[in-house]
């Protein structure tokens, strides 16, 4: 676009990018925060008028200088957001190239410069995207990851395979009731999900993190699903576990445990060491001390069928 | 029949790096709605004459041939030279838009023939990481479409939403004017076609009406 071979984006890309080792702590800020004034003078075709186009390169840049992870994705998710979207590719080409408003432009402004602290994008936002489901995210509890939307398919997949497998045998089937366990429910993000894909499910979730805990009753509640969910601020390596059995013998136990080597830690992003709780992914020496914790556990509280 | 490769011009890069091409729509009037995946096709790519559908060289007049890169991490396919069919692709697969039940008479794709990737960068996956670009970039592999789908910020809906767009192309591509893909997009442009001349014949009775008034006045 002929707006970015502007003298004021070559003075921008002929700074040295700066490394943010240790995120917001340290006390240089981010290189070249330029005022959105110059970005409406640097868009000489359409004199104070930005697009959403406009916008998301121009964050792009500043991103890319400032040595921000994901520039592009993290200046689309910022402006789509604002626009009322969830990513850039579902806007339409009118929203596209309509000129932003002042207001719009000041809220993409103040999003991006959290970004520019090394905030991770869903912070940013304060909410994400969990399959079907929008959450809300906080920090520090953690941000769910893409692959354990995997695990809630498994689960759904195994309590179909055992309907069925009661009705080939030809049980008297009532309609199944699952009773679902989260170790370390986070936002909630699986036992929401399993609450919606499994209609007549009850699920508890417990988490050590009171944050967390308030996190995943702010979500039931937005999703209407408060009725069906008992949420325990609980430390299962702690704590008794007799609690856990308020609904009875368990159909399924599930987790998305810390699994990170110790030794590992050191290495993660400035988003994840700065942002969030690092006991969410901090598994011990093996990665294994809290899965551990809840395989010794789950005898105890499973029925016999139980997973 | 290949398509005459001689008679296409050759690829260019877009003029400005991160520029998106402007999309073009199936009818050929001025590009609208969302773009929510893009189809690409091979230059010239070798289509065996059984899988070849019969239509394939009475290219439709309405399909507009771009020339654009995506910069898609597919390093097993890049010896493929990709050339972008875009179309006026609805935010929502068209058959569920219109109501209808997607999988009814569509041609199914199994898995075996589908190959998916994820655009999310190098390194590990995991906790360990926080990666936020859920784009999924799925291929048939027997007719050579793919297309990338990044609608939701959900892996699994995006993963979901690609699969359904794959199935009406793929019927599309082999059944062409017989697709119910093509049969329902055709009766929606009629419907609106009819919708925008009522509403001209409208506005015209309108205008005759006030001259009246006005002449009645004088």
């Amino acid at each position: 676009m002929r707006c970015f071979t502007h003298p004021l984006l070559r003075r921008l890309l002929g700074l040295s990018p700066q490394s943010v080792p240790g995120g917001p702590s340290q006390s240089k800020g981010p290189i070249c925060s330029p005022k959105w004034s110059s970005l409406r003078q640097s868009c000489s075709a359409r004199p104070g008028l930005v697009t959403a186009t406009d916008a998301v390169n121009y964050w792009k840049k500043v991103f890319e200088t400032n040595g921000i992870p994901e520039a592009r994705e993290s200046s689309e998710y910022i402006v789509s957001f604002v626009l009322g979207a969830k990513t850039f590719q579902s806007l339409n080409s009118k929203s596209l190239y309509t000129p932003l408003t002042a207001l719009q432009q000041e809220q993409i402004q103040q999003l991006s410069n959290k970004r520019l602290e090394r905030m991770p994008v869903q912070y940013v936002l304060g909410e994400w995207d969990f399959q079907d489901l929008t959450l809300k995210m906080r920090p520090p509890v953690f941000i769910p990851r893409p692959e354990t939307e995997d695990l809630v398919s498994l689960v759904v997949e195994e309590e179909s395979w055992k309907c069925e497998k009661n009705s080939d045998l030809c049980f008297p089937v009532s309609v199944p009731h699952p009773v679902i366990l989260e170790i370390g429910c986070g936002s909630g993000a699986i036992s929401l999900s399993l609450l919606c894909k499994l209609p007549q499910s009850q699920v508890i979730a417990v988490d050590k993190e009171k944050t967390a805990v308030d996190l995943t009753r702010e979500n039931a509640h937005r999703l209407q699903l408060q009725d069906r969910i008992h949420i325990l601020h609980h430390d299962v390596s702690l704590s008794s576990a007799k609690q856990l059995l308020l609904w009875g013998p368990l159909d399924f136990i599930v987790s998305n445990p810390p699994y990170v080597f110790h030794e590992d830690m050191a290495s993660l992003d400035a988003e994840i060491l700065c942002y969030e709780n690092l006991d969410a992914l901090d598994g011990g020496d093996d990665g294994l001390r809290v899965i551990k914790t809840i395989l010794a556990l789950a005898p105890s509280l499973l029925k016999d069928s139980g997973l | 029949m290949r398509p005459n490769a001689a008679a296409l011009p050759a690829w260019a890069p877009p003029a400005v790096a991160g520029a998106r091409p402007v999309p073009t729509c199936i009818s050929g009037s001025p590009r609208r709605s969302v773009r929510s995946c893009l189809l690409q096709r091979p230059l010239g790519g070798f289509i065996p004459d059984k899988l070849r559908p019969r239509f394939c060289m009475n290219v439709p007049s309405f399909f507009h041939f771009t020339f654009f890169l995506r910069e898609v991490r597919t390093p097993a396919w890049s010896r493929w030279i990709w050339r972008t069919q875009q179309f006026s692709v609805p935010r929502v697969p068209s058959r569920q838009a219109a109501g209808k039940n997607s999988s009814s008479n569509l041609l199914g794709l199994t898995e075996a023939e589908l190959k998916e990737q994820f655009v999310r960068g190098d390194g590990p996956g995991g906790q360990a990481t926080n990666k936020t670009n859920n784009c999924v970039v799925l291929k048939h592999i027997p007719s050579f479409i793919f297309l990338q789908c990044h609608q939701t910020r959900s892996v699994e809906q995006n993963r979901k939403i690609a699969r359904e767009i794959l199935q009406e192309k793929v019927d599309l591509f082999y059944k062409g004017e017989d697709s119910d893909v093509f049969k329902e997009k055709k009766a929606l442009e009629k419907k609106k076609q009819e919708k925008k001349r009522k509403a001209k014949e409208n506005l015209e009775r309108k205008k005759q009406f006030k001259e009246m008034q006005q002449l009645d006045k004088k």
